[in-house]
């Protein structure tokens, strides 16, 4: 076998090494490189800046533990931001296995920034129906989640006052990573019930979130782990989004060198091909 | 019995689809009482679609442990596993914390169900690093297109790419606003497009698999 | 040992013998998979009880005397038919409900959102062209929103749409606008591809993360001491399988 017939073959645990050195060094001793805040970041964020206090904020943490990495950062930023404004938080999951994920988050940003549940935020939790959920809280939130996470009834909560459905909500935010996400969100909830919405998703399903960015149907994108680093930067606290940049940066440029040595000895090869054909 | 076994779900499956079609337009309070009410109905429906789901996966495990085939010890596991999650949250009734202190069940979600979820889909990273060595080659004029955008981006998403080389940085953005947003939306476009026409099949009775439950 | 320090020794073990498929499939792998799925169900069954059943229909049916609410519960009991197969006929009418309200809900919303206010902005960026003072054009290429953008994302729609139609020919004028499509589509999907690969790696850096912070001191090195037992596994299972002799079958 010839080099470039041995390298296109190599053992592929080779390369899974390489991915994790490149992960685990720039973890262990970070660089620190500056981060660019892309324009549909900066635009929810300064959308949540010009909401005046006490206005309702509804977000939708709709993601599993398996997305974790990329949306619990933007999540955890985004409650920051949103309690720092004073905004009045209703926070929900329309997927089952994040529900734990959901409330524990909430409850360790609320505790931190010393929000009150009931009074300055509540978790509504899940409830089965996918986008049903969507258009039963648009007709009624108190039909649609008759209580709480906890089990108190939703009906009276101070931080709920004057809402009846999404109509009085001032701005949605959905962190999807699949389906219900955002476009679930428009489709059934803005496209009716007409509330500012905004949009967070993992790097999957981002780039098919910008026709609606472009339409302005969503105000906004965070876009995986990258824009969560963005919206910790414009927010001021730096967290593991930003922690995560310079790893990102090295598995990305070695994928590329990767692809690009993969490419070289394809191309060899091919021409060595080529020469013992005509030979 | 043909009436009842066929002809009368499809019927009402054309009835409620045209009066959910409807609805939309008629801004009228009964008819949105109608939607209240038809979305509640769906959100308790949908606790028993997903009790189905996981009452098949009980039922392929179990055969295997009945028949005792390769591999029934690990069904063991599975159920060992199901068995303590569904006592700890018996005794947490359902509540990963209770006063602010985790909870048994709370314990199992945190540091078993989210470890094994995440791990799950991490070790993807590498396989999708050793597939694009494989198999990401340039074999024609369309694949290194669409290798020299895969690269693009990659660098301009990363503080390192956009360091090293500012453009690559704008360059992506206007590749992911523009030209993949057009490409996005006109396969949105298209897919909405067949995904009506599917759903219109269904109402008019022309798609009938997703009923199901025996001959007929 | 506190339930903290406990749960991250499982929580590192477990991680451990997932990322042990990376070197092959092995007992250690299968047995964390299969425990993925019995707690994942578990937990499923567990929040469908507490959200669905005491919040959605013991509370209202009970507590407020919504008694309608006893209809949907039918509707979902009619579902379960499935399982007995001389009745199974009968869950019929449920699907037949949910997938009739479900279209029904469905159509007018997504014409609306992903057909029509789609088409719409494909267009009206050109009608901006037109202002009260003549014909203007900008052509800031950094500018989504910019004229020059419009006219790309116009070409960029139609060209892609027309490739996707496969009723007619694709030959002569219509070869030239389907090659655009492709040109287009090749890109977006490698943006698509430079995303997935962000994507996944971000999935990976965060259990690294995870697992750096429980290799800390104060909950006694656990990510140190179950990387030498899963390696040490590894190692007694290859040698048990190498010294089995060949399975007869």
């Amino acid at each position: 076998m010839t080099l470039s017939e041995r390298m296109l073959k190599i053992d592929r645990r080779i390369i899974f090494l390489v991915i994790g050195l490149c992960t685990l060094l720039p973890l262990l001793y970070p660089v620190g490189l500056p981060i660019k805040i892309s324009p549909e970041v900066r635009s929810i964020y300064e959308y949540i800046e010009s909401l005046p206090e006490r206005s309702v904020f509804l977000l939708s943490i709709d993601f599993d533990p398996a997305s974790k990495p990329e949306l619990h950062p933007q999540a955890i930023a985004l409650l920051r931001h949103a309690f720092r404004k004073n905004l009045r938080v209703v926070a929900m999951t329309l997927w089952v296995s994040g529900t734990g994920m959901a409330d524990q988050l909430l409850t360790q940003v609320a505790q931190e920034m010393g929000k009150e549940d009931g009074k300055d935020y509540v978790f509504l939790g899940w409830s089965s129906g996918g986008t049903a959920v969507i258009i039963s809280m648009g007709q009624d939130l108190y039909k649609a989640f008759p209580s709480d996470y906890g089990g108190k009834a939703t009906k009276g909560i101070p931080v709920l006052e004057g809402v009846q459905s999404l109509k009085d909500v001032a701005y949605a935010i959905s962190l999807g990573a699949g389906n219900p996400g955002v476009e679930a969100w428009y489709v059934f909830g803005k496209d009716k019930y007409k509330f500012e919405l905004g949009g967070g998703c993992t790097g999957v399903i981002a780039p098919g979130l910008y026709p609606l960015l472009r339409s302005g149907q969503i105000n906004g994108l965070i876009g995986g782990l990258r824009g969560a680093a963005e919206y910790e930067s414009l927010v001021g606290q730096k967290g593991r989004a930003v922690a995560g940049m310079d790893a990102q940066s090295a598995t990305h440029f070695a994928i590329i060198v990767l692809v690009a040595i993969c490419n070289l000895f394809y191309f060899s090869l091919r021409q060595q091909q080529g020469r013992s054909r005509q030979s | 019995m043909i009436f009842l076994r066929r002809q009368l779900p499809l019927l009402i499956t054309m009835i409620t689809g045209l009066l959910f079609a409807g609805q939309y337009y008629v801004p009228h309070p009964s008819s949105e009482l109608l939607l209240t009410s038809a979305t509640k109905w769906l959100q308790i429906i949908g606790g028993f679609a997903l009790v189905l789901g996981i009452t098949s996966l009980f039922h392929q495990h179990a055969v295997k442990i009945r028949r005792q085939e390769a591999g029934w010890g690990y069904s063991l596991v599975l159920y060992a596993g199901m068995l303590v999650t569904l006592a700890a949250g018996a005794l947490a009734k359902g509540k990963e914390s209770l006063d602010g202190a985790m909870t048994g069940f709370g314990w199992v979600y945190s540091f078993m169900l989210v470890p094994l979820q995440g791990t799950m889909f991490a070790i993807l990273a590498f396989f999708i690093a050793s597939a694009a060595y494989r198999s990401f080659r340039a074999r024609s004029r369309e694949a290194a297109v669409l290798l020299v955008a895969a690269v693009i981006v990659m660098m301009g998403r990363v503080p390192l790419g956009e360091y090293l080389i500012p453009l690559s940085g704008d360059v992506s953005q206007w590749i992911l606003n523009v030209l993949n947003a057009s490409v996005r939306r006109a396969i949105l476009i298209g897919v909405s497009l067949g995904a009506i026409a599917l759903s219109f099949k269904i109402i008019f009775g022309v798609e009938r698999s997703y009923l199901g439950g025996g001959k007929e | 040992m506190d339930a903290t320090t406990l749960g991250a020794w499982m929580a590192t073990g477990l991680t451990l013998f997932i990322f042990s498929f990376l070197y092959k499939d092995n007992p250690l792998f299968k047995l964390a998979e299969h425990l993925y799925v019995g707690v994942s169900v578990g937990y499923h069954i567990v929040k469908i009880f507490d959200s669905v059943v005491v919040n959605l229909i013991y509370k209202p049916i009970v507590e407020q005397e919504e008694i309608a609410l006893l209809i949907p519960v039918a509707i979902g009991l009619l579902m379960l038919t499935r399982y007995l197969p001389k009745a199974a006929w009968m869950s019929r009418y449920a699907f037949a409900f949910i997938v009739g309200v479900g279209s029904g809900l469905a159509i007018p919303r997504t014409i609306s959102a992903f057909i029509l206010k789609q088409v719409e902005d494909t267009v009206r960026p050109l009608l901006s062209m037109a202002g009260g003072d003549g014909l203007t054009f900008s052509m800031n290429l950094l500018n989504p929103a910019s004229n020059l953008n419009a006219i790309i994302i116009l070409i960029g729609v139609s060209s892609v749409l027309f490739y996707f139609f496969f009723s007619i020919e694709h030959s002569g004028p219509g070869k030239v606008v389907a090659r655009t499509g492709i040109v287009f589509l090749m890109i977006a999907f490698g943006a698509a591809f430079g995303y997935t690969v962000m994507a996944r790696m971000s999935l990976l850096i965060g259990r690294l993360t995870d697992l750096i912070e429980f290799s800390d001191a104060s909950y006694g090195h656990p990510t140190l001491w179950l990387l030498i037992v899963t390696v040490a596994a590894l190692f007694l299972l290859a040698r048990r399988r190498q010294q089995e002799p060949p399975e007869a079958h």
